[in-house]
């Protein structure tokens, strides 16, 4: 043991916080973790593990601020005083009186190491519950206990932090990668993961080895055990192009390997997709009632309908826009998006042509303002999902449990917002329908960032009520939310509340003064302002301060320039041929 | 017979007069009767930068009464003295030394209190009853023993002390006093002290002190901010033992005391405290430990005086 220090005795030393004297040539950085070994006749041995929350240094023997010229000139004798202070994290036994000032200050390595952090408790019946997820600041693996990721004592992961600085999306990849391919998840090859890509297309190349990854980074992965190499089993969807009958995805950069995803019309009805159209049902109390109304309707209208169009019966032949045809039972089919609010509007407003009404079975007794409002915004939407819900094609939503991949990456970038909340939102009530009924035996990791979009503290959203649904009871069910936002001020308490493990990135100044991050000691609020690439501060539950940690660079490419070309006769050939 | 504790600060006894004793030593002769000049003209002078010698030493000494005990008859003080040195070498000032001893002057015997040990310290004449005054006297005794014997220890190199010369020392030796009781110019040389100008000093002049001959200057330390001041503001007195080069001590003297004269905002005894002096000196009022501690360390320990010295 590296003995490091002494406790000090000019300041109160007490059994969760104490100061450190660093002696001699001693060095004790922040992060870094001590032991102190303390005795008392009564109780016997104790020892304190503890974390460096704050270091300082001084000129002892100076009164005035200025004295420091005269001490550099050598005109007057100083003591340069090192002292830093200690978090206790933990007592063995735990018997809290506080250590002898004087006492020894040692460095804790190995042993003592997994014991400051807890690490021996991370375990169950079966073997090891740690899961690697970066290195601490003295090259040590970090662990988190996947008991508290797994949902089988808590789940759900929060990620903080302004964007930019490689953190959130950078992170929560790592820690897929870590859960997937560490071992300590068990059946990690029944996991699946659906990851929606919000911004660019950077996570388009989850499956090809990254071009700058350095000869260090690769030791780095092996150090945790972990491949250095990139996702293996990727299944890439993105919305189609807008503009007649595309089914190309939408993707710039990425040209191969990814399917274009949307719904048809009967899927559409079936899985009662429309109130995930509507951002803002709060508004009028009747809206409410209506859009279930509606969706209930079209639900048994789509009933023993094959598709991709659906067919209605009741639609007058004289008002047909052209496009529109009978099939040979005599119904009109509707071919578009478009078509099917027409036909709502018909049914709800009554014909365009004269001042009628609506069909009574299907407006719900509603005024006509309702009505209207009903009908004003599900027009306004034609224009955002028209090309994600069609009836020209075969349905092909993206389905995270069927397939033989394991990561899904679902595209939302060029999405108008009211897009991203409807694809976010049938994915997530759909999968979590599945997962209720247990349909899927696997555990779902699901990463959605700009959680404050979905689940906005003060707003309404359609999506804010799955997004709940799955905070508080997903995890006994197997579906795990690994959540990020800039701000978590602004997602929603319960949202937040739920995850047990939080991760903040390099943090806006007046965001980390906000009670969100109250978890966070002072010294680490403050050093969430500074936090470097590649660094993340993270807390865990059963240890009371937050770890400072460094991830390796992504083995993954994280855009279309960092992709390592295959130029081996064998890729060529498959291009080519 | 038990000693019991009377007071723990000796300016509470009765009849002391608190400002003889606190400062002013009888160490110096006063002259002026045989004035005997070692350069001439009389006035003022002025030398060359020279370096500081290196190694250079500053060694300096504190003491405190921590209590007056009492039999009935006699009186006993219990005190710490402190005596530390510092070393400029290299361009930096670092603390060598400091040694820190708590005596019992009047005592016949070894006074253990918890953690205090004080060292007996007889007087001449302990049977009689003795005055505060001598028994100030004694601990200042204790402390130029221990100064002296620190400074015996400190190899070549340049021996800076606070006061007068009175160790003996094979290397040289700068004394230098601060505040100035006696006379030692007579009346017509004494008027250059009032025209020295900062970094000036006067010719040397013999000084004969217990059979000791030294030779001893004047000089003007800077006393920023210049101005109106009374005439002996920023005057110390140097003096170092009458052998080898004296003369070129009396000029390097020019060159170190004006760079190490304390700043006034800084320090009530300013200029004249030299600043590795004023460092060493709160050190040494640290290791003697703080007084408030060893008072109560003190009054715990009060009911055990008489057994403690088996009633001496």
């Amino acid at each position: 043991m590296e003995r490091i220090g002494v406790v000090l005795g000019r300041r109160e030393a007490t059994p969760l916080e104490f100061w450190v004297g660093v002696e001699g040539e001693g060095l004790l950085r922040l992060d870094d973790l001590v032991v102190v070994e303390g005795f008392h006749p009564k109780v016997g041995k104790v020892r304190y593990f503890g974390m460096v929350d704050l270091v300082a240094k001084a000129h002892e023997g100076e009164s005035f601020d200025t004295d420091v010229f005269l001490a550099v000139e050598g005109k007057i004798p100083v003591s340069l005083a090192y002292v830093a202070h200690v978090s206790v994290t933990r007592i063995v036994p735990e018997e809290f009186f506080p250590p002898d000032p004087g006492s020894a200050v040692y460095l804790a390595r190995e042993e003592d190491l997994e014991l400051a952090l807890y690490y021996d408790a991370m375990k169950n019946q079966r073997g090891s519950t740690k899961l690697p997820v970066g290195f601490l600041k003295s090259g040590e693996v970090a662990y988190l206990n996947l008991e508290f990721l797994n949902g089988v004592k808590g789940g759900h992961v929060n990620i903080s932090g302004i964007s930019g600085v490689a953190a959130k999306t950078s992170y929560a990849t790592f820690l897929l990668k870590s859960l997937l391919e560490s071992g300590v998840l068990e059946e990690a090859h029944q996991a699946r993961v659906l990851l929606f890509n919000v911004k660019g297309e950077d996570l388009l190349f989850l499956d090809k080895p990254n071009l700058r990854l350095s000869e260090e980074a690769r030791r780095d992965y092996q150090k945790l055990g972990l491949s250095p190499e990139p996702f293996r089993s990727v299944a890439f969807m993105a919305p189609p192009k807008k503009g007649e009958g595309g089914i190309l995805p939408d993707v710039e950069t990425r040209l191969e390997g990814v399917k274009a995803y949307h719904w048809d019309l009967v899927q559409f009805a079936q899985k009662g997709l429309l109130p995930f159209l509507f951002t803002d049902k709060g508004a009028l109390t009747n809206l409410g009632f209506l859009v279930a109304h509606v969706t209930e309707k079209l639900r048994r209208l789509a009933e023993g309908q094959k598709g991709p169009h659906l067919l209605v019966a009741d639609w007058p032949e004289g008002e047909l826009p052209e496009d529109i045809t009978f099939d040979d039972l005599g119904r009109v089919r509707l071919k578009s998006f478009a078509d099917l609010v027409r036909y709502l509007e018909y049914k709800l407003l009554g014909p365009e042509t004269k001042e009628g009404e609506g069909d009574r079975t299907w407006t719900a007794r509603q005024a006509r303002g309702t009505l209207e409002a009903f009908v004003r915004r599900l027009r306004s939407s034609v224009e955002n999902v028209g090309h994600l819900v069609r009836g020209d094609r075969k349905g092909n939503p993206p389905d995270p449990l069927e397939g033989g991949e394991q990561v899904h990456v679902v595209d939302l970038a060029k999405l108008s917002p009211q897009a991203q909340m409807f694809v976010v939102g049938s994915l997530l009530s759909d999968l979590f329908a599945k997962k209720e009924r247990g349909q899927y035996r696997g555990r779902v990791f699901v990463v959605l960032d700009e959680l404050n979009k979905y689940a906005p503290r003060d707003e309404e959203s359609p999506i804010k009520d799955v997004l709940l649904d799955i905070a508080e009871r997903g995890r006994s069910l197997g579906v795990i939310l690994i959540g990020a936002q800039q701000t978590a001020s602004e997602v929603e308490r319960r949202v937040v509340g739920n995850a047990a493990i939080r991760v903040v990135g390099r943090l806006d100044a007046a965001e980390a003064e906000r009670p969100e991050y109250r978890y966070l000691p002072t010294s680490f609020r403050q050093r969430a302002l500074i936090l470097p690439q590649g660094m993340v501060i993270l807390h865990q539950p059963e240890i009371p301060v937050p770890l400072l940690v460094r991830f390796p660079f992504p083995a993954w490419a994280t855009k279309r320039e960092e992709v390592l070309e295959d130029n081996s006769a064998e890729a060529l050939r498959r291009e080519f041929f | 017979m038990a000693w019991r504790l009377y007071a723990l600060e000796l300016s509470r006894l009765e009849g002391t007069a608190g400002e003889a004793l606190s400062g002013a030593t009888a160490w110096e002769e006063g002259y002026p009767a045989s004035f005997q000049p070692l350069e001439e003209p009389w006035e003022a002078r002025r030398a060359h930068p020279k370096p500081w010698p290196e190694p250079l030493y500053f060694v300096d000494g504190r003491e405190r009464v921590e209590a007056v005990l009492s039999d009935g008859r006699r009186l006993a003080l219990l005190g710490c003295v402190a005596a530390g040195a510092v070393v400029y070498r290299q361009g930096s000032m670092r603390l060598l030394e400091t040694r820190v001893r708590r005596v019992g002057v009047g005592l016949e015997e070894t006074l253990r209190l918890g953690e205090l040990v004080y060292e007996p310290l007889p007087l001449e004449g302990g049977a009689e009853p003795v005055s505060p005054l001598a028994l100030q006297e004694g601990l200042g005794k204790a402390r130029a023993l221990l100064e002296e014997e620190l400074s015996g220890e400190l190899e070549g190199g340049l021996l800076v002390v606070d006061g007068p010369v009175r160790l003996r020392r094979r290397g040289p030796v700068l004394g230098y006093i601060k505040t100035h009781w006696a006379r030692y110019l007579p009346e017509v040389r004494e008027a250059l002290l009032f025209t020295l100008k900062p970094g000036e000093r006067t010719p040397m002049f013999k000084v004969r002190r217990k059979g000791q001959e030294l030779a001893s200057w004047y000089l003007r330390l800077p006393l920023p901010p210049e101005g109106v001041r009374p005439p002996e503001s920023g005057l110390l007195r140097v003096e170092t033992p009458l052998q080898g080069d004296f003369g070129a001590l009396a000029d390097l003297s020019l060159s170190l005391f004006p760079a190490l004269a304390s700043h006034p905002v800084k320090d009530s005894r300013a200029p004249q405290n030299l600043l590795p002096v004023g460092g060493l000196e709160r050190e040494l009022s640290r290791r003697m430990g703080r007084r408030e501690v060893v008072a109560r360390i003190l009054a715990r320990y009060q009911d055990s005086f008489s057994a403690d010295l088996g009633g001496g």
